[in-house]
């Protein structure tokens, strides 16, 4: 039975150095020449499983067989002499360099010992494109590639470089539906000719589409080997996610009233030189939740950054309430009442090495409900915290636990329990819910749902569809920086008719697009 | 990591550098102990480490020597202010390292008030002490505005800020203040009303300095963690990021964490100056600021464990200094300990194999713990 696994990962445990479990006695068995999909939500342990495998990272305890040796894979060098490539999410590519250039890094062919044959490199970048029937540019330069262009470069690099075994990590989320299909059948090719791939996703449908069996992972342990045409999509989402229920959070029809948040106009280029935002108008109003929907790097990021103070828009305004806001610190902005959930929260949202205490009273030291004089009233404090820990179940040992030792769920609370609690008016919530539990993320949105309904108003940026589809009361649709439709009423959307304006194949009329400033 | 195996680690962790740092001095002692037998030579060693160990606190016959004690509690006076000034700048996460020439300005800048200033009575070395302080905070505003402002390293700066105040005193000195009926270069005498009461009257120079001291090791800690400044510095110290984004002002973070670094050296200086001396005449770094960013590292940049580090580095000073004398062995010695110590608290990954079986196990506790509190409920 065994000799037909290339790789067995038997009893895998990680614990990170600052405690986090990762994985826990996970099985993983490859069948050789299989496309092999390792399944699980963001944070269940799929990319530490995955860099043990790469020899980016080392178990804590248990074993891994290549074909059916114990080997010792400590780093992606081993890894590679072992047959073993990944082609990583974010390409590891030299932008700077040709297509070329980059496949023979580390291994560059040479004339006369030391110069470098440039000729030989575009040669074997060609013969390798042939033979796997994957079409790339030998000598364009890889800034200057489409993305899906990118994904073949990284392939055959892992290739070229003798893998037999290639892992492939969210190959698809930065691909269109094109290139998507594309992808699908160069891999399909690659499997016929006798390769193992390992892919890694949580796109049900494409999992369906192309796998042979599938590894699930659930809170860093294995929830069991299924061959994918003996489960369905129901059961793949229970083994994924723990149960059954698709999440729904019940809410009233909003009765959105005064505008807090009023932006005109915004356009911003970029460092380099690329226009990320472009006549940028909506408002948000009291008691409603606009979501902002649209593919990652569709200027929502810059959009955010605009609103809180990061960055500063080279055309447009900002109001809050009534008063321009621009050029504004984040001090001017929260004593405006404005509150940001942050999209990345270990950068910008805690203090991991700070107590969860700390974490909360960072918005409201200065409050003089917190300070007698010129000291600190610790049991005020203290009060502060323990309320909200409860209020906001976080699990913890103590308010003094430090919070970057809680769960990435846990840790999330914190931030929205502090960035909830101080009176806000306006809140922006930029992917609130990603790569967190589904308690943490059910407790999140119902929390921003009531929240709406009290007369905050909310802005919600996320990548996440069915995230916008199901909070928001109104929604805008953004691509290439530009907003290219406005939903009053997200009930009847679908997500075949989103998908076409976010991916820019459709776009609503400027007037209608207007109409999201009520005006 | 639970909090008792985290405990446990810092105490582990904490006691092997130091034997491997007493460890490396022996077997430096030993190479450089006289004798020509072997045995020879390793009882003048032996006598040697009782020296450095012992002596600071006893006699020979074993009966408590105040004298040497009162020592080592007067060398603590002036590491104790560079240890809180580098505490407080560290944790804010600015490598600051202008302590050592914030030292000698605050002395110098004390001496000339407690010189030529003519105040009645206790109140001159408090006026003196204090404006010697202040000079050093405005001198910290150069390397912190210039961070904050244009995100100059205050590392570089600072650094090379210690050689221009050590030249500038120098130049001053040598060219209009030096008292020129005098063998070495140093000022006129302190006006006697300048000069800080002792102590204890031992000729040991623990002058009530030290309690100053230790109540400023108590409003420093009050400072860091029960007001809401002490807490933006020790945030932006963890996250500068995350301070920034919760609204409170970087700038003065960067800028106030500084000039109280600044002001806490200067006062070290001044109170060193006054408590020990009757005239001032360093012509070079004295090397408190130096030593203080050893305190700090030690105390873990907390302002409780100031005295303990302050303390200990003292002890090893003077210990040193009796080895010197009654044993023949070079006194430089202690730089060496100094060094191995520092070079194992500050190495991240000293132990960490260690600490990282100390978390497998606290998590696998945890894990365990959570699957026993699961099979209850069920």
């Amino acid at each position: 039975m065994s000799e037909e696994y290339v790789i067995q990962m038997n009893g895998i445990t990680k614990v990170y150095p600052n405690g986090v479990v990762a994985n826990q006695d996970v099985e993983f068995n490859v069948r050789k020449g299989e496309i092999h999909a390792l399944m699980g939500e963001n944070g269940a342990g799929k990319s530490t499983l995955m860099k043990m495998l790469f020899g980016l990272e080392q178990p804590t305890s248990g074993e891994i067989k290549v074909n059916g040796e114990v080997v010792n894979l400590s780093s992606p060098t081993v890894a590679i002499s072992k047959g073993i490539g990944m082609v990583h999410q974010h390409f590891m590519l030299v932008p700077s360099l040709t297509v070329a250039e980059n496949m023979v890094l580390g291994m560059v062919p040479t004339t006369s010992g030391f110069l470098i044959d440039g000729k030989k490199a575009v040669e074997i970048t060609e013969e390798y494109s042939k033979k796997f029937n994957l079409p790339v540019d030998a000598n364009a330069r890889v800034a200057d590639i489409p993305v899906g262009m990118k994904q073949k470069v990284e392939i055959l690099k892992a290739l070229v470089r003798g893998a037999k075994i290639l892992i492939l990590d969210e190959p698809t989320a930065v691909l269109t539906t094109q290139e998507t299909t594309e992808l699908f059948h160069e891999l399909k090719n690659l499997k016929n000719q006798g390769y193992t791939l390992i892919f890694i996703s949580h796109k049900l449908n494409e999992i369906m589409e192309i796998t042979d069996r599938m590894t699930i992972l659930r809170g860093g342990r294995s929830m069991g080997v299924y061959n994918t045409s003996e489960v369905d999509e129901e059961k793949i989402s229970r083994l994924m996610v723990g149960r059954d229920v698709v999440l729904t959070v019940e809410k009233e029809k909003a009765a959105p009233s005064d505008t807090v948040l009023k932006v005109r106009d915004l356009e911003y280029v970029n460092e380099w030189g690329k226009k990320m935002l472009n006549k940028v108008s909506f408002n948000v109003r009291k008691g409603e939740i606009l979501g902002i929907a649209g593919v990652e790097g569709n200027g929502q990021k810059e959009l955010v950054d605009m609103l809180f103070g990061f960055n500063t828009p080279n055309a447009g305004t900002i109001e809050v309430n009534g008063e321009q806001t621009l050029g504004m610190n984040q001090h001017q902005l929260r004593e405006r009442h404005v509150s940001l959930v942050p999209e990345d929260r270990m950068l910008y949202g805690i203090a991991a090495d700070g107590s969860i205490e700390e974490n909360i009273l960072s918005d409201r030291c200065a409050d003089p409900r917190f300070n007698k004089g010129i000291l600190f009233d610790m049991n005020a404090i203290h009060e502060e915290s323990d309320r909200l820990i409860k209020d906001y179940t976080v699990l913890c040992k103590s308010r003094d636990q430090k919070v970057g030792m809680l769960s990435g769920g846990n840790i999330q609370k914190v931030v929205v329990a502090r960035e909830f609690s101080n009176s806000p008016q306006l809140i922006i919530a930029d992917q609130p819910t990603r790569g967190i539990d589904v308690g943490a993320t059910e407790f999140i949105r119902k929390k921003l749902v009531e929240l709406s309904r009290s007369g905050i108003a909310v802005l919600l940026v996320s990548a996440d569809l069915n995230e916008v589809m199901e909070l928001s009361d109104s929604l805008i649709i953004m691509c290439g920086g530009e907003i290219s439709a406005y939903f009053e009423d997200t009930s009847e959307l679908s997500d075949e008719m989103m998908g076409r304006y976010m991916l820019g194949i459709a776009h609503q009329t400027p007037e209608e697009i207007r109409r999201v400033c009520h005006e | 990591m639970n909090k008792k195996n985290s405990l446990k680690f810092t105490l582990i962790r904490g006691a092997a550098a130091l034997g491997i740092a007493l460890l490396v001095a022996f077997l430096l002692i030993i190479v450089s102990a006289q004798g020509n037998t072997f045995g020879a030579k390793m009882s003048n060693s032996f006598a040697a480490l009782r020296e450095m160990l012992i002596s600071p606190m006893f006699r020979k016959n074993g009966s408590f020597s105040l004298k040497n004690f009162c020592d080592v509690l007067a060398g603590m006076i002036p590491i104790l202010f560079t240890g809180l000034a580098t505490c407080v700048m560290f944790s804010a996460n600015q490598f600051n390292l202008g302590a050592e020439g914030g030292i000698m300005l605050g002395a110098f800048v004390t001496s000339l008030v407690a010189i030529y200033v003519k105040i009645p009575g206790p109140l001159l070395p408090i006026v003196a002490i204090a404006i010697g302080a202040l000079s050093v905070g405005v001198m910290m505003l150069i390397p912190s505005v210039l961070k904050a402002k244009l995100g100059v390293s205050e590392m570089v700066n600072s650094l090379m800020l210690n050689y221009v105040v050590m030249y500038f005193i120098n130049y001053l000195m040598n060219s209009y203040l030096a008292d020129t009926s005098k063998g070495i270069t140093q000022t006129y005498p302190y006006q006697s009303n300048a000069l800080l009461p002792q102590m204890i009257d031992n000729g040991s120079r623990l002058s009530w300095g030290w309690a100053v001291g230790i109540v400023c090791v108590i409003l420093v800690w009050l400072f860091m963690y029960r007001t809401r400044w002490g807490y933006s510095i020790r945030m932006a110290g963890i996250n500068a990021d995350f301070t920034k984004y919760s609204g409170m002002n970087t700038f003065l973070i960067i800028v106030l964490s500084q000039v109280i670094g600044g002001i806490l050296a200067g006062m070290g200086g001044g109170i060193e100056t006054l408590g020990r001396y009757t005239e001032y005449n360093w012509s070079s770094l004295p090397g408190y600021g130096w030593t203080g960013i050893t305190v700090a590292i030690l105390a873990g940049n907390n302002p409780a464990f100031v005295p303990l580090a302050a303390f200990f580095m003292s002890y090893l000073t003077k210990g040193c200094t009796l080895m010197a004398t009654n044993a023949g062995v070079p006194a430089q010695l202690i730089s060496i300990i100094q060094a191995v110590i520092f070079i194992f608290f500050a190495a991240k990954q000293f132990l960490s194999g260690y600490r990282q079986k100390l978390v497998v196990q606290s998590a696998q506790e945890e894990i365990a713990a959570a699957k026993a509190a699961e099979g209850g409920s069920n």
